[in-house]
């Protein structure tokens, strides 16, 4: 009963991946009639202490871990927030409920391309001219996706943007299942907004909280598509400060056809995502413990 | 070479594709694949027509054409194995060597007919050729030039070159584009076309004009360190990079034929629209001169034919004949405006010739060199012909997307270099065996 | 459960007055959600030329449907593509992995739950790896291993359909059935193949729902695969098709916003009908994981 699934799995997670190790040890190219000669660790040494190439990879992976340092507080905060507006029993909240989930059904290639235009450099970018009307003009144009210091966050903007209503359901669905008595009973002791919210709120959804921030950690690492998008076919995405370790690997599996080299980055990114797996599960462990 | 799992594996799961249009295979010996770029809209069209009437012409041979985004064209060749590839493919120029090193290309001599090859013009045969032998044959080749918009030319009192000797030194353009974006509506002086992404093709083939006239080329003697990374190389492209404050990014797509801005830096492909906006209005200047004479690209769109042709070159032939026609060649430049590639279309151009429009791309075609030996009197510049050229235009591509970003010219050309040398290193220099 | 549709609560007019800043926060958020797809929607019916002039694009005098007209007569030749295949493509391939995972995947989480067999504990095991390794850890290798298959509609349905993440929220949700279920049934004389088809399946459609909508999101927007595996027009999904078309010279961005409204309308209108399941799907995915 479980062969179908597990066959699947065998053929497209477990070949390819053990393939992957024995690619990295090679010079592979795509397409190339000659035999592929054997490279040893030479593409691993490359990626982590050749400056020229672990330059870049290294800045991808920096890039993955700001993108998941600011990404998964700031969408769980927010997400919390809009959860806690639309939890009220209220006219309306429905509708709202409706709104903040919305981008979650918008393909990220989409997004990344309604964005673009959003944030053109130039005065003819919608939230440039937003800008410069709201402030008199006093705020000048700015190129959000060119300039070293905004791609990376205009970049987690947009995703935020996409992937914070997926949270906010998740979360406003925990906040539905906090007992109301515990709120009667901190409205009796007299606890005030913020002390219901730290001592009642907190610890009823702190589990799924946990559960969110893992989700988005390992999302945080996934990140491609956008890049991809923003940065080919001229989105004028500064390439430098936004290229995450998955666009490392595409651009020079398809790009460089050096398939040798994007396998080793994606064995290292493979160990990465366990490292950082195995450290969130000790440390959630730990505070349930 | 073919991974045995893979292989036998699609082997076992092909009954599974039962999509009645999958490719190759089924077809009858009359019907051959044709795979295209879509780059510009009217050149798809274009081409459309010309497949079009191509089938209906005759009823030999049927061809079907598919067209595959310019972004990501040379990449999809390079990731389908000779086997998957269509029967007529084209490529741009420069990919033409990588190509022929995968045995992805075959020679032309049996293909097309001998007619057809005697009457291309000397950029068309030179773009061609790799190791004596033709891969690939052109409709046409291309002009890179600069554009400008005679009224606000006028407005700023610049006064236009029309020839090669005329252009203006670097110097003379850095105040030019200053003093123009004073006048432009759009308060940048041009566009230099970023929105077509600087790190693909596009960066190389509009920038090396640059460092050629500059003095410095790409790659000598298939090392790129010493050479790419050169003094010359890195004061031409601080200067490149310095433009950015006077570069509309244009993600409109139209700014220079809207009188957005006043110059703009682009091919022949964008004459009609530009000529249909700007009427007399419009321009055509060479590049700025560095110091080693003005200097432009050369070696466009092309195309070949792949071993999956090979039994069948006849019909394969049949429509290369058929696109190398002066009726085509002519239906073609009448979309892209590009230098007819035969003798006979280019002498009864329309744009080209003495006192047309397009003079100067004609011209500077007439004095064309490789970019190994690149001479003050040449000034049409091939880009490197060599099966490493994908690894140096991505390395180079990257290093121009990070210096128009404000990265060091130095730093980024010489990690550039050394990429590119261990790339060359790791294939053996791409010998041919 | 949390639901999208609130209950229409009657609530006093002074109380709904004291709610106003409330009401504030929900209106300024909720605007600043809405103005990408504002956007989006606006520049799909403007002119052409107001896409990039700020906030021209909002001139309602100015809008009509020839952005609409526009993308379906662009898309409309078998060398570029039909505007409806793109759909046809994106819909077969969305339909079959979430058609043909669920079946799989959740027969495999009944075999890991309830049935002994050898290999059971091996297989729970790779499973719980495989979970935290994400398709793009395999992408390159399989880019590479499975070259031949480019251009196929198989390679688009195939490497999906096994997922360990459905794997284990099925096997989460069967485990939380009681066994006495199973053996009620079995003392009557069924095998397993009828217990699950028959008695488990039907009792876990919550479970089915949540998976459902979880493989629908991510296939509907799937990327990163179809642009190293396809460049035929005639079979590439909506999210590849939308960044070719953004990326075509001159771009026509009225058009292309256009494809995106198309492209994400029928995801709204699931969205809409099945609005309950959705967001119980997606909340009780979490609240298990």
């Amino acid at each position: 009963m479980a062969a179908p699934a597990i066959s699947l799995l065998l053929l497209f997670v477990a070949v390819p991946f053990l393939a992957s190790i024995g690619f990295s040890l090679y010079n592979v190219r795509l397409g190339d009639p000659r035999d592929p000669s054997f490279m040893g660790l030479t593409q691993y040494v490359r990626i982590l202490t050749d400056p020229d190439v672990s330059g870049q990879f290294l800045d991808a992976l920096l890039h993955n871990l700001i993108f998941a340092a600011v990404v998964v507080p700031v969408q769980t905060a927010l997400a919390l927030a809009l959860a806690l507006l639309v939890k009220k029993n209220l006219p309306g909240m429905g509708v709202f409920r409706s709104l903040y989930f919305l981008p979650v059904v918008f393909p990220i290639a989409l997004v990344a391309i309604i964005w673009r235009l959003i944030l053109a450099r130039g005065d003819q970018g919608l939230l440039n001219s937003a800008l410069a009307f709201f402030s008199g003009g006093a705020f000048g144009s700015q190129d959000w996706l060119g300039s070293e210091l905004t791609a990376l966050a205009s970049v987690i903007v947009l995703s935020i943007w996409q992937g914070c209503g997926f949270q906010m359901v998740i979360l406003l669905a925990a906040l539905q299942q906090v007992p109301p008595e515990l709120y009667e009973a901190a409205e009796l002791d007299r606890a005030n907004g913020w002390q219901r919210f730290v001592h009642v709120t907190l610890p009823g959804v702190r589990t799924t909280l946990v559960f969110v921030a893992l989700y988005t950690t390992i999302l945080s690492l996934r990140v491609f598509d956008q890049i991809y998008v923003l940065a080919k076919s001229g989105g004028g995405l500064n390439e430098d400060a936004t290229r995450t370790v998955m666009y490392e690997a595409v651009t020079a599996a398809f790009d460089e056809n050096n398939i040798g080299r994007a396998s080793a980055i994606s064995v290292v990114f493979f160990l990465i995502v366990v490292v950082l797996s195995l450290i969130q599960r000790r440390v959630t462990t730990e505070k349930e413990g | 070479m073919t991974i045995g799992t893979g292989l036998s594996l699609a082997l076992l799961l092909s009954a599974c594709s039962g999509d009645s249009e999958s490719s190759g295979g089924e077809e009858s010996d009359g019907a051959i694949e044709v795979w295209a770029h879509a780059g510009q809209a009217a050149e798809s069209e274009a081409l459309q027509s010309l497949v079009d009437e191509f089938n209906s012409s005759q009823e030999d041979v049927t061809a079907e054409l598919t067209l595959i985004p310019e972004a990501d064209y040379t990449s999809t060749i390079q990731s389908t194995s000779a086997e998957d590839l269509p029967e007529v493919m084209e490529m741009d120029a420069p990919t033409m060597a990588s190509f022929v090193y995968d045995r992805k290309l075959i020679p032309l001599e049996d293909v097309v007919s001998a007619d057809a090859l005697d009457n291309r013009i000397g950029g068309v045969e030179e773009s061609g050729t790799y190791n004596d032998a033709t891969y690939a044959v052109g409709m046409f080749d291309v002009g890179l030039g600069l554009w400008g918009n005679k009224t606000l030319l006028d407005e700023a009192g610049i006064e236009a070159p029309t020839t090669a000797d005329e252009a203006w030194t670097v110097d003379e353009f850095d105040t030019y584009v200053a003093e123009l974006a004073e006048v432009a509506p759009s308060g940048k002086a041009i566009d230099l076309g970023e929105a077509n992404g600087f790190a693909a093709e596009w960066g190389t083939f509009t920038t090396t004009p640059d460092i050629w006239s500059a003095g410095g080329t790409l790659m000598l003697d298939g090392e790129a360190d010493g050479v790419l990374n050169s003094q010359e190389n890195v004061d031409a492209l601080e200067r490149w990079a310095s433009w950015k404050e006077f570069a509309d990014p244009n993600t409109s797509g139209t700014a220079f034929p809207d009188g957005e801005t006043a110059l703009t830096w682009t091919g022949n492909w964008m004459y009609p629209t530009f000529s249909e906006a700007l009427g007399e209005d419009l321009v055509l200047m060479p590049l700025p001169d560095f110091g080693q004479g003005t200097k432009a690209g050369h070696g466009s769109w092309q195309w070949g034919a792949t071993p999956t042709a090979e039994g069948n070159t006849e019909a394969a032939g049949a429509f290369l004949d058929f696109l190398l026609s002066d009726d085509s060649i002519n239906a073609m430049v009448e979309a892209n405006a590009a230098v007819p590639g035969s003798t006979s279309a280019l002498e009864q151009s329309e744009l080209y010739g003495p006192d047309k429009p397009l003079e100067l791309f004609a011209d500077n075609l007439a004095s064309a060199c490789g970019s190994e030996d690149v001479t003050e009197e040449c000034i049409a510049v091939a880009r490197p012909v060599t099966p490493g050229y994908p690894t140096v235009t991505s390395a180079f591509g990257s290093a121009l997307l990070a210096i128009w970003g404000g990265a060091d010219v130095q730093d980024e050309l010489d990690s550039a270099a050394r990429a590119i040398d261990s790339d060359f290193a790791d294939n053996d220099g791409y010998q041919n065996d | 459960m949390a639901q999208m549709t609130a209950s229409n609560p009657k609530i006093s007019r002074r109380e709904l007055k004291s709610r106003i800043p409330h009401y504030a926060v929900l209106l300024v958020t909720g605007v600043l959600f809405l103005a990408p797809v504002a956007y989006m929607v606006a520049a799909s019916l403007a002119p052409a030329s107001d896409t990039l002039a700020g906030f021209t694009v909002f001139d309602v005098t100015q809008w009509g449907l020839h952005n609409y007209s526009g993308v379906a007569s662009s898309l409309s030749s078998d060398s570029t593509g039909h505007l409806w295949r793109f759909f046809a493509v994106s819909f077969t391939v969305t339909v079959a992995v979430v058609g043909l995972g669920l079946i799989v995947n959740s027969m495999a989480a009944y075999a890991l739950a309830r049935l002994s067999w050898r290999g059971r504990a091996v297989a729970l095991l790779a499973i719980l790896l495989i979970l935290i390794v994400p398709f793009e850890a395999v992408a390159v290798p399989m880019f590479y291993l499975y070259n031949d298959a480019r251009n196929t509609l198989w390679i688009q349905i195939l490497p999906f359909i096994g997922n360990a993440l459905s794997i284990f929220l099925f096997y989460s949700f069967f485990t939380g059935i009681p066994r006495s279920i199973d053996e009620a049934a079995r003392v009557d004389g069924a095998g397993p193949w009828r217990i699950f088809w028959q008695i488990i399946a039907p009792m876990s459609k919550p479970a089915y729902a949540s998976v459902a909508i979880l493989t629908f999101l991510t296939q509907w927007g799937s990327f990163l695969w179809p642009v190293l595996m396809i460049s035929d027009p005639n079979l590439r999904p909506l999210p590849l098709q939308i960044s070719v078309f953004a990326g075509q010279l001159p771009p026509a961005w009225g058009q292309v916003m256009a494809f995106g409204v198309l492209l994400v309308l029928p995801v709204i209108v699931v969205f809409l009908v099945f609005q309950r399941w959705f967001i119980e799907g997606v909340a009780s995915s979490a609240v298990k994981g």
